[in-house]
């Protein structure tokens, strides 16, 4: 476990101690989830797509994923797609959930398979794709028997814009949370 | 790890393609089967129009009278006129395959294109 761990845990291994560790991810988790309320609170996009959205708390996600370890960008997801449970119904939570955990997944697959040969950027574009995809099986599973195809390329393709877009933006706050640690 | 390297580009280039050529594929299949418009009000079926008539009509239902459709004559359909705030419904421009679907949740009008053949075939279940 401490092996996989290292891998992980590009560069603030061993700094940090439990509790240290456990404040920033509580931190990350409210960081997320006021993203999404804030994302809720912007004009809705000139696009007549429902589920196209920036995912700007997959930011809290990516930096816990990067620089706690996958542990910590899986207990995120898991907790802010409770929260979405809570406060917007079970459906919403159901489709935060799922798309959370197949977006962590699919980039600690990604990070363990191509370590230092691949960037962040494709990191975050792939995580924003799977997350489209993991609601996008959600929605067909439930609605059984909607004709959802039409939207999978829009998905696809927004998914690659809000990737770069939440991948750029970290890298703007990265020195604002560099301080925090 | 670095934030970007070039060869990124070319993944995101393919993504592109992907996205759109499946566009294009769907959009292109031939659709040779008959199709007609439901429209609802707060789940309940209103009316029922039939879009392959090859008229052309503007209309209103008597519940919201300031939401007017548009259907054309190729069998296009799509709502041209709402007093809803951000006028989602008319953004999303003309339907007309089976499975598309326009809605104006604020009037509680679900616009959707469903086959003739399906019909009954699956029970729909609308949230709130």
């Amino acid at each position: 476990m401490a092996e996989k761990e290292k891998i992980f845990n590009n560069g603030f291994n061993g700094i940090l101690g439990n509790t240290h560790s456990m404040v920033l991810t509580a931190l990350l988790l409210a960081a997320a989830l006021v993203l999404s309320i804030i994302e809720n609170m912007l004009p809705p996009l000139p696009i007549a797509v429902p589920g196209v959205k920036f995912g700007l708390s997959n930011i809290a996600v990516m930096y816990a994923l990067f620089f706690l370890g996958y542990r910590k960008a899986y207990i995120i997801a898991v907790l802010k797609g409770l929260f979405a449970a809570v406060t917007r119904g079970v459906i919403a939570g159901v489709l935060s959930l799922f798309g959370g955990i197949i977006s962590v997944t699919v980039m600690v697959l990604l990070l363990f398979i191509f370590r230092e040969r691949i960037s962040y950027l494709i990191v975050s574009v792939f995580g924003a794709i799977s997350h489209n995809i993991g609601q996008f099986i959600v929605i067909i599973l439930i609605f059984e028997g909607m004709n959802m195809w039409a939207y999978f390329p829009i998905l696809l393709i927004s998914g690659l814009i809000a990737g770069i877009i939440t991948s750029t933006l970290l890298k703007l706050i990265l020195p604002a949370f560099k301080r925090l640690i | 790890m670095d934030f970007f390297k070039k060869k990124d580009i070319l993944i995101i280039i393919i993504i592109l393609i992907v996205g759109i050529g499946f566009w294009y594929t769907y959009n292109n299949t031939p659709n040779d089967e008959t199709v007609k418009a439901e429209l609802y009000y707060y789940n309940e079926l209103v009316m029922t129009i039939d879009l392959s008539q090859g008229i052309e009509k503007t209309f209103s239902i008597a519940q919201k009278p300031k939401v007017v459709f548009h259907l054309s004559e190729d069998g296009k359909i799509c709502f041209i006129e709402s007093d809803c705030p951000d006028k989602v419904c008319i953004n999303t421009g003309e339907i007309y395959i089976a499975g598309q679907s326009a809605a104006c949740l604020p009037n509680g009008l679900v616009l959707k294109i469903v086959s003739d053949d399906e019909d009954e075939k699956f029970d729909t279940i609308i949230g709130n």
